[in-house]
């Protein structure tokens, strides 16, 4: 059996849910936008406090979305046939995590777009901005489907999520906050490079691992 | 040693906390059989289906399908056994041939099978229709189409007759049949004793977890207090 297939199969099945439902970009952008709303009123919508507003706001979207495809398996009773498909386990946390990728490029396009026009924000520096989205997004998308899949278990699952992702994706934010800071001053970056590819490294290694254990509660 | 019967169990049991939901069950299902669960509700027909299926671990004892361990190999006993429970477990958001087609990848079964199996559960029609229209057998039917795709060796179904109408019966008793033919074995548990009668080849009786009684020689006694 392929595990490519299978990956593809369970990517495809999340997207297409998700491009018909519209259950998880269009909530956890507005939440984005709204707190980058809100940040941008106490800040003065000054251009320095841009990064750390897009990030925060990508952050805090990125929890609502990554809970949203584990509901979903829940809400239709799902999730138990899904893992009951012969075959790696593992194959099915890739395809949630290729999912979780492209919802997550989604919002953080959109929340970048609106913080250049909510912060009168400075564009220089995209290649950077990009490379350091890519590589959040794919250490972000790690945690959130292995958290996901913890949290599916429990009662309290939707409050524990942010519990559980927002410090362990603390590095993230200060590294993206630091990369775009450098970006747009033309500073050198320092090691913020080396904490989103280890924290990338580590995600992706140990996700799809624990993903097992996880899902068998 | 493997056992060689497709089903076995040696004193099972599972906990939920203080509760205990199976204890000491000891089965076998042969070859070409069609075992029943009988029991009133809470008796743990469908937390033994599940462990076999490997959606729970069992808390003592131990079970195999098809020889393999539901713990330690639970891989492999996937990938022979199709588990349909109380819910269809099918995508709402989906259409009916986009659901099959799901499964097909995951099984590694080809994309051609999923008309003909709707089809089969007669749904062809309906087929580019999102799930969410259908009524309860009709999803019902889908997930005996996404079963059958499977073509397991080993069947537990949970309640398969819910829903159903009488061409919804038939196509149950055409998978029990076809994989009973295919030398596997069928373990399924319902309350609806008219429709399993001529489906069962064996019984056994659970009460609170605990196996009161199981062999053909229990069949008529049981299926006629139904």
């Amino acid at each position: 059996m392929k595990a490519w297939r299978r990956v593809a199969a369970v990517a495809r099945k999340d997207l297409l849910l998700e491009w018909r439902g519209r259950d998880a970009v269009l909530p956890a952008g507005s939440f984005g936008f709204a707190v980058l709303l809100v940040l941008g009123l106490v800040s003065g919508g000054g251009g320095k406090a841009a990064p750390s507003a897009l990030w925060v706001s990508v952050l805090l979207a990125a929890v609502l979305a990554a809970g949203r495809g584990a509901d979903r398996e829940g809400e239709e009773g799902t999730r138990e046939v899904l893992l009951l498909y012969p075959g790696s386990r593992e194959d099915l946390f890739w395809g949630r995590w290729l999912a979780l990728c492209v919802v997550l490029l989604v919002l953080a396009a959109g929340l970048w777009c609106a913080q250049v026009l909510l912060f009168d924000a400075p564009t220089r520096g995209a290649g950077v901005l990009i490379l350091a989205g890519l590589l959040a997004t794919a250490g972000l998308g790690a945690a959130g489907t292995l958290l996901a899949a913890l949290v599916a278990h429990v009662r309290a699952g939707p409050l524990l999520m942010p519990l559980l992702f927002l410090p362990a994706t603390v590095p993230v934010l200060l590294a993206g906050v630091r990369l775009s800071e450098a970006a747009a001053s033309g500073a050198p970056a320092g090691p913020w490079w080396g904490v989103l590819v280890v924290f990338d490294l580590l995600f992706l290694l140990v996700g799809p691992a624990l993903f097992e254990l996880v899902v068998e509660g | 040693m493997r056992p060689l019967d497709p089903v076995v169990t040696d004193a099972l049991g599972r906990r939920f906390g203080a509760v205990v939901a199976l204890r000491g069950v000891g089965l076998r299902v042969r070859e070409g059989t069609c075992l029943l669960l009988l029991g009133p509700n809470g008796s743990g027909k469908t937390t033994l289906l599940r462990v076999l299926a490997t959606a729970l671990r069992p808390t003592e004892g131990r079970a195999w399908v098809c020889g393999y361990d539901v713990v330690s190999e639970g891989h492999r006993v996937r990938e022979l056994c199709a588990f349909l429970g109380t819910s269809a477990g099918v995508y709402a958001g989906l259409t009916g041939f986009e659901n099959v087609c799901l499964a097909a990848d995951l099984c590694g079964r080809p994309r051609w099978q999923v008309a003909e199996l709707l089809g089969w559960a007669g749904l062809e029609q309906v087929a580019h229709r999102p799930v969410r229209t259908y009524s309860l057998g009709m999803r019902r039917r889908l997930a005996l189409a996404r079963v059958r795709l499977q073509e397991p060796r080993v069947l537990l179904l949970d309640e398969p007759f819910v829903g159903l109408d009488e061409e919804g019966t038939r196509l149950v008793a055409e998978l029990v049949t076809g994989v009973k033919k295919r030398g596997g074995a069928v373990v399924l548990a319902t309350h609806d004793l008219d429709r399993a009668r001529a489906l069962c080849d064996a019984v056994a009786e659970l009460e609170s977890g605990r196996l009161l009684s199981s062999g053909p020689a229990g069949l008529a006694g049981a299926v006629s207090r139904g």
